[in-house]
């Protein structure tokens, strides 16, 4: 799905994506796991790759699906909040 | 001068892990968690420091006594040097009397609870059997069944003679302050103890300990500085409110708004002279400049403590990036 991002786009979602995640009341939303694979990959500054924008998004829409998709509008990321319409429950 | 930061484990440990390696990226060097009850666990939250980190310095800041036997703790400090070899260090002071009354745990003796957990707690890292009959510890025979390493004990102090008795026996002091005047007062209480143990104050790293809020912003920052500063005030001696000019009477009225859990009426309450004689709070520029005025005093830590800003990511890196490179000389 990342892949429908420019890259230049990949920096400001990465940064708001992180901002989003750590200031949600839903804490106990975070799977285990993905929290740990976030911290893996800023501990490798990789959160503004692909695999970054992955984990990012999975828990952002997990944690707070609303918020994610007005970041998504608000970036004009027209095609990747489509699919994510798409595929949503 | 090192910077140092703090955070008070009250948000789900990731968050307080992606914070951790935001300052270890930024050139902190130390980190200190605060231990209460309440919050999660010190020791969990630092052993997963030491996993995300590999280069700061770690340790409770701070730590008592009173609620965590010397032995758990030096124990507690023994296991988390295993994890980060070289890299712990241990925070305790006497605690916090509101906190202690929660859970029907008597502050006895705090200066001699002090000492004596300090001297137990040396004793068990150092591999010895510990049999000690102190005025308020006692051991008989306590032992580690492993091997540690010498960990540095800080001693969190406010008042002269808890941080007379730092300069005496800490490797290092955690000051409890955030005005130029009350830093210098503490500085040299500290001076006085390192003169009375024959010492030199360069064997004691002297920290301050600071309620810190930084954002360009300086309404945002003082909005974030609110809440750490009402409970500063609210639990603050008449004398050190009456060397800032600050009226008993305000201060017990925002004592009484915190008791009735009436917040709003506690931060109204807050005045600017509060927060500039309690936090370390405004601009970049201004808390760059007050930070130059604390380095006067002779101190060798910089601690940016909670709240940090009103947004904590990008108050660190503000620190980062737009205040430490003007004491990396």
């Amino acid at each position: 799905m990342i892949g429908l991002v420019t890259v230049s786009a990949w920096q400001p979602l990465s940064d708001k994506l992180v901002d989003l995640i750590l200031t949600t009341k839903n804490d106990e939303k975070m799977p285990g796991g993905l929290a740990r694979s976030i911290l893996h990959l800023w501990q490798q500054d990789s959160l503004a790759s692909k695999p970054g924008l992955a984990v990012l998004l999975e828990a952002a829409i997990k944690l707070e699906p609303e918020r994610t998709m007005n970041i998504l509008s608000e970036l004009q990321l027209r095609a990747l909040e489509s699919k994510i319409k798409e595929i949503s429950p | 001068m090192k910077f140092g930061i703090e955070f008070v484990p009250r948000e789900a440990y990731w968050k307080i892990m992606y914070y951790v390696i935001q300052a270890e990226k930024g050139g902190f060097s130390n980190l200190w968690i605060t231990d209460h009850f309440n919050n999660r666990n010190v020791y969990a939250t630092l052993a997963a420091a030491s996993i995300y980190t590999n280069r700061m310095t770690l340790g409770p800041g701070v730590t008592n006594p009173y609620m965590v036997n010397p032995v758990f703790t030096a124990q507690a400090v023994a296991t988390l040097e295993e994890m980060a070899p070289g890299r712990v260090v241990l925070g305790i002071g006497a605690g916090d009397k509101t906190t202690l009354d929660t859970v029907g745990v008597e502050m006895r003796a705090p200066l001699v609870a002090i000492q004596e957990s300090i001297e137990i707690i040396r004793g068990m890292l150092n591999g010895e059997t510990v049999s000690y009959q102190g005025e308020v510890f006692r051991t008989a025979g306590a032992k580690f069944l492993f091997k540690t390493g010498k960990i540095p004990v800080y001693v969190g102090a406010q008042g002269p003679k808890m941080l007379a008795l730092a300069g005496r026996i800490g490797d290092g002091v955690l000051i409890n302050a955030c005005h130029p005047r009350d830093v210098e007062y503490a500085v040299s209480c500290v001076k006085e103890g390192v003169k009375q143990a024959g010492r030199k104050l360069g064997e004691v790293d002297v920290a301050v300990y600071t309620a810190f809020s930084v954002h360009q912003d300086l309404k945002k920052a003082n909005k974030a500085a609110l809440p750490p500063v009402s409970f500063i005030v609210a639990g603050c001696p008449p004398q050190l409110l009456e060397r800032h000019g600050i009226s008993v009477e305000k201060a017990r009225e925002i004592k009484e708004a915190l008791k009735a859990n009436d917040w709003g009426r506690a931060f109204s309450e807050v005045t600017p002279e509060m927060i500039d004689a309690f936090s370390v709070c405004g601009t970049p520029e201004m808390c760059t400049e007050r930070i130059a005025e604390l380095l006067k005093s002779g101190i060798t830590q910089f601690v940016v403590g909670s709240p940090i800003g009103h947004n904590v990511r990008e108050a660190i890196d503000i620190v980062s990036y737009e205040i430490m490179p003007h004491f990396k000389k």
